[in-house]
């Protein structure tokens, strides 16, 4: 058996990377990197001819994720195709990629790039500042995956053709971080009307082909400004079934599964010498939203009274069979501002009858929309029995997830709990916004936020974040259950998967085979 | 007999159609907003909104059913919303794997449902004659996807024989066989199962007629007379009944296909349907309902040939 936590190793670095925060934002001259290094971790310079194939479960509806909600096409293409100005590192630091260095003006409000040079885009474009302008500047054509993150962008400025500078509307503490994503990704400008079909960035790795939702072939990118892809060619093998994609890898038909969900096999694979299980963290928050349309939900006292009702502990068990983290705040170990709030509302039925009796509301019963996945099936069974202990009666909802889902419980809002893992990273800026379907409207809260955004340094924007996250925890909105987490299984002599998923481009250009 | 074709030819298009609206229509009352399934959890309410003016899904049912249903027999079944590029062509390469899918799963139902079905039949009064009974019975309640996990479990993770699941084309030759072997047989299974009760029934029934005990009285013996004159009766609710089962087979490919990460078009389905993707959907599905319709003219035309005392009541 051979198991990593790369949970423990993962905060140990934040710990480290808490104090070394200020390297790598605010100040510019800190966050040049020595261009040998590119500040990413290297694979050791191992580099062969070997493919590698790789099982995953977000299907790509197609390659465009300007106009295509979710996350499953611009982890494939993020980071190995298409690259931004800088990126997130394995523990969740920003670090620099096309840019190599940059520096933030003392308001905020000027974001200055050093661009590198040589670099090329797949087709032989050559990458500059033309490019930073018409990329940044184009967010205002994209329909999905939240251009207005990235709002605060005004204007982009060119100095010269290997500096520009990013003009903000507002202070905007958390924009490197969105450049770090998707929504930062640099576009050729003759390759725009192809997105859907094919894709053309400046990464390690060239697009091949995509068979809709069955396979994606990338091969290794020769004229590739950094290190070279640990291997020539990359399959991601797509599955709809995680009992599917556990037997393939079983049986050799794939070499890893990232973010497996066969729980029930992991034990198996555990005590199998010829497959590597590793456990990483996502960016997943489980939460169980509670609806204050309803006259009982209002009462923040009966929604404490139902975070203590809650048996976290069985939730995770039944979900994931106990795999990832369980949570108590709307934060994740990954985020810079996570503060550990499992043990905020302790599991105590005795407390919250008690609580529930002093509110005095009785005879609740609530409706519970249930996404038709197994970890939400599982988790509301669990819940609707834990409330049933203290005589709240619950009835499940099964929805077809997402279509039915979104449309009744997100944009309707017709629902008094639901429960639902949400992956997108930094989430927690919809408890700012009162119209999303948690319904949650604090005046406080709001500005809380606003003021994060304005900070100027990590210091400041971490304090301020942590303060938001207590408010929000005693408020109550919802009940934070857990971090999934981040099932890698490999056969023998692959390396360098990325573990930790950090909500954007899964990285594999460090990926190598030992034969 | 001329004359016969044409009506059935007729029925076959006036079904096509009827069933065309039908589909259209039912899928339009299906919840769920396409735009805001290609748009995804995070998108606001005027990027849906504009996504769904585009794709032209604010407009009345009856307009987007004629502009479907005319690109749909003309042969543009028009743009995924989805994938962004033509249906025609995704279905196509879709339908081409089921249909390999589907053809294998016969032969393997035709393969395992003959020699039991008749042995059933000829033995039904001696105990192995009811083992093979019971062997049908007991396929037939096991449901296909079950019988694809138990295979996977047993071929390919225990005795690594086969691949898991995965497809290759035809022209890739054996390995075209190796991923065919396992869904075919679990689609077959339970098929033949089934086939070889209808075939234990109707050789049963053949056997008590007249002409059989003519025939073991002019010296034939049991087996030969069974094959020279009873198989070919017998043949006629086979042959009804496997046009039947067709269906079944389509309908559990779907099934299959997931169990086995085949691209075929249940798996398309499956997906477009996750995805509210309509003019896939209803393409796939009406593709589906022409072949099971065609399969069954076939079938009625077919008869005929088969049995001569069809041709004179048509």
């Amino acid at each position: 058996m051979r198991l990593t936590r790369t949970r423990q190793m993962l905060t140990a670095a934040l710990a480290v990377s808490a104090l070394t925060l200020g390297a790598c934002g605010a100040g510019g001259e800190d966050a040049t990197v020595d261009s040998d290094s590119n500040g990413t971790e290297t694979n050791n310079g191992e580099v062969s001819d070997a493919s590698v194939s790789i099982g995953m479960f977000a299907v790509p509806a197609n390659l465009d994720f300007t106009t295509t909600g979710g996350a499953a096409i611009f982890e494939a293409l993020l980071y190995n195709v298409y690259e931004g100005l800088v990126r997130i590192d394995a523990e969740g630091e920003i670090q620099p990629l096309l840019a190599e260095s940059w520096e933030i003006s003392d308001d905020g409000l000027e974001y200055t790039f050093n661009l590198r040079e040589g670099v090329t885009f797949h087709d032989g474009t050559t990458f500059d500042a033309e490019i930073v302008k018409f990329s940044l500047e184009r967010l205002d054509e994209w329909s999905a995956n939240t251009p207005e993150q990235l709002a605060a962008v005004e204007s982009v400025e060119i100095v010269d053709d290997h500096e520009v500078t990013v003009v903000l509307s507002e202070p905007d503490y958390d924009a490197l971080f969105w450049l770090a994503g998707p929504l930062g990704a640099m576009f050729s400008p003759e390759s725009i009307d192809d997105l859907a079909t094919d894709a053309n960035g400046t990464g390690p790795f060239e697009f091949v082909t995509y068979e809709n939702a069955v396979r994606m072939e990338l091969s290794r990118y020769d004229d590739y400004w950094g290190d070279p892809a640990g291997v020539a060619e990359v399959e991601l093998v797509y599955y709809q079934d995680a009992s599917a994609a556990a037997n393939a890898v079983r049986t050799g038909g794939v070499d890893a599964i990232l973010r497996s969900e066969a729980y029930d096999q992991l034990e198996s694979f555990e005590a199998d010498d010829s497959i590597d299980v590793q456990v990483g963290t996502t960016q997943g928050v489980v939460v169980m939203a509670m609806n204050d349309e309803h006259e009982a939900l209002a009462d923040p006292e009966v929604r404490r009274a139902i975070q203590h009702a809650i048996d976290k502990e069985s939730v995770l068990a039944a979900a994931t069979g106990g795999y990832g983290e369980i949570l108590g705040g709307p934060s994740v170990p990954t985020d810079p501002y996570f503060i550990d709030f499992s043990d905020t509302y302790e599991y105590d039925p005795a407390t919250a009858e008690q609580m529930l009796a002093s509110a005095g509301v009785e005879d609740i019963s609530l409706s519970f929309n249930v996404p038709n996945r197994a970890y939400a099936e599982a988790s509301a069974q669990v819940i609707q029995d834990n409330l049933a202990e203290i005589g709240i009666d619950v009835t499940l909802d099964t929805q077809e997830f997402p279509a039915v889902w979104v449309e009744e419980t997100m944009v309707n809002q017709d629902y008094d709990l639901s429960v639902v893992n949400h992956v997108e990273p930094r989430n927690m800026a919809n408890y700012a916004n009162p119209e999303y379907y948690w319904g949650y409207d604090s005046a406080e809260t709001q500005d809380l936020f606003t003021e994060a955004a304005a900070a100027t340094d990590d210091q400041e924007y971490v304090a301020a974040m942590e303060e938001v996250t207590e408010r929000i925890v005693n408020d109550s909105p919802g009940v934070w259950l857990y971090n999934p987490p981040n099932v890698v299984l490999s056969t023998a002599g692959i390396s360098g998967l990325p573990i930790n998923d950090l909500g954007v481009g899964i990285d594999l250009s460090d990926v190598t085979v030992s034969q | 007999m001329l004359l016969n074709v044409i009506r059935r030819l007729g029925i076959f298009a006036l079904t096509v159609l009827v069933a065309s609206v039908l589909v259209f229509f039912l899928l339009g009352v299906l919840p769920g907003d396409p735009a805001r399934a290609q748009l995804g959890l995070q998108a606001s309410e005027e990027q849906v909104q504009a996504l769904r003016e585009q794709l032209g899904v604010d407009r009345p049912l009856p307009v987007r059913y004629l502009e479907w249903v005319t690109g749909f027999f003309t042969g543009d079944m028009g743009t995924s919303y989805a994938t962004r590029s033509p249906v025609g062509p995704q279905v196509l390469d879709a339908l081409q794997v089921s249909l390999l899918l589907v053809t294998g799963g016969i032969v393997v139902a035709v393969l395992i449902a003959l020699p039991l079905g008749i042995l059933a039949a000829v033995r039904h009064h001696r105990p192995d004659g009811m083992v093979f009974s019971a062997i049908s019975q007991l396929g037939i309640s096991v449901p296909n996807f079950l019988a694809g996990l138990l295979l996977i479990a047993v071929f390919a993770v225990t005795l690594s024989w086969l691949p898991s699941g995965g497809w290759a084309p035809p022209n890739s030759g054996i390995d075209f066989f190796r991923h065919l072997a396992l869904p075919a047989l679990a689609l077959g299974l339970v098929n033949g199962a089934i086939l070889a009760r209808y075939i234990r029934a109707a050789v049963l029934e053949v056997m008590r007629e007249d002409f059989m005990r003519t025939a073991r009285a002019k010296g034939l013996k049991p087996g030969a007379a069974l094959l020279r004159h009873g198989l070919r009766n017998a043949l006629v609710p086979v042959v009804t009944v496997t046009s039947i089962e067709f269906a079944n087979l389509i309908i559990g490919a779907v099934v299959i296909e997931t169990v086995f990460v085949i691209p075929g078009l249940g798996s398309n389905l499956i997906r477009a349907v996750a995805n509210r993707d309509l003019v896939m959907i209803q393409s796939i599905v009406m593709c589906v309902v022409i072949l099971v319709l065609a399969v069954n003219l076939l079938v009625d035309l077919v008869r005929p040939l088969i049995d001569p005392r069809l041709r004179i009541s048509s």
